[in-house]
């Protein structure tokens, strides 16, 4: 029985990769079946195997770390610098919608009417739902880090109650956008006042529920006595994208719903 | 209101005020999938990991043969 004598993870050889691959490109090529001619048979096969590859791939990451003990210190940091980046990745995906907002609303064209928001336009109140919409966030913001300070103090309880108030709020958000959404009197085909709001907007609300889901899997680890106080990388790498979520909302409610009306 | 400090974080015995919960099987998993059998960790669980990795390949690999049919198909034109 051979013993590494290093702190780096040398992984098992695993099929996810390729599976994730090939589910992108039943994807891809079952949205194009799905638009062009109706057929839906190859996008449900995309979502089914991509939802399987990220549900044995995270399961296999769960196994190698708290099973296996492969997540060392050296492979922490490892793991915080990929969680970091691929945030800023994200913020560079976002500022692409928020650049396009800025270039129509800064400078608007005649098509518009010559001002922002354009003729015909009812901007949503920013007072109304997407003010409660502010404060659900932040008061998400506020229990998240009450969770991650009980789970730093083994206070199982307080922990466990504090990151269900979150996932609620989360919940409640998303709930809160739907009727929102059901409630607009433009649609995303109103010019590019309703493209830029449904894109910038609705990409959010997509990682709101990503986030939820993320959080809510902490949940169910924390439950089965996963985290210990000094090792939680899986709850704090959830916390900061939940975080990251809840900045987007800010610029978004200030840009878009605020200054935007 | 700080509750002590817990020094074997990792291993948590059954208490009786554990109504809400789960027993804490982590151990259990530890000896599992830390036996020394050269299984890899996708298949190591058991019966059901080789059941999801059949299926998710299967749907992977049938897929991609059905989607290069379909891009195919699309590919020529038809009559109105």
């Amino acid at each position: 029985m051979t013993h590494q004598t290093h702190p780096y993870h040398m992984v098992n050889p695993s099929p996810w990769p390729l599976t994730g691959a090939l589910s992108a490109f039943l994807l891809t090529s079952g949205l194009i079946m799905w638009f062009h001619f109706y057929l839906t048979l190859l996008l449900t096969a995309g979502l089914l195997a991509s939802m399987a590859t990220m549900f044995q791939w995270w399961r296999d990451v769960v196994r190698e770390s708290t099973y296996q003990g492969h997540h060392t210190p050296p492979v922490q940091k490892g793991l915080r610098y990929g969680m970091i980046l691929f945030i800023i990745s994200e913020v560079f995906f976002f500022a692409g919608f928020f650049w396009a907002f800025y270039h129509s609303s800064l400078a608007p064209t005649p098509q518009t009417g010559g001002h922002w928001p354009p003729t015909g336009i009812l901007p949503l109140d920013p007072m109304e739902v997407p003010l409660l919409n502010t404060a659900v966030l932040l008061a998400s913001g506020v229990t998240i880090t009450w969770t991650h300070h009980s789970l730093m103090e083994a206070n199982q309880k307080e922990s466990t109650q504090a990151l269900a108030m979150t996932i609620a709020l989360g919940i409640y958000f998303t709930l809160l956008q739907m009727s929102e959404y059901s409630e607009t009197p433009f649609t995303i085909s109103d010019g590019i006042y309703g493209s830029t709001f449904f894109m910038a907007t609705g990409f959010h609300g997509l990682h709101v529920i990503i986030g939820t889901t993320f959080l809510t899997m902490c949940y169910i680890r924390q439950q089965l006595h996963h985290f210990t106080p000094n090792h939680h990388f899986g709850f704090e790498a959830a916390a900061w994208y939940w975080h990251f979520v809840d900045v987007v909302w800010l610029f978004l409610y200030i840009s878009i719903y605020w200054w935007g009306s | 209101m700080l509750a002590p400090r817990v020094s074997q974080a990792l291993i948590r015995s059954f208490s009786s005020t554990a109504r809400n919960r789960l027993k804490n099987r982590v151990p259990e998993k530890q000896k599992l999938f830390q036996e020394d059998n050269g299984i890899p960790v996708y298949l190591k669980g058991g019966v059901v990991d080789h059941i999801l990795y059949r299926v998710t390949m299967g749907l992977c690999l049938g897929g991609t043969a059905y989607g290069v049919y379909c891009l195919a198909w699309a590919s020529f034109p038809r009559n109105k």
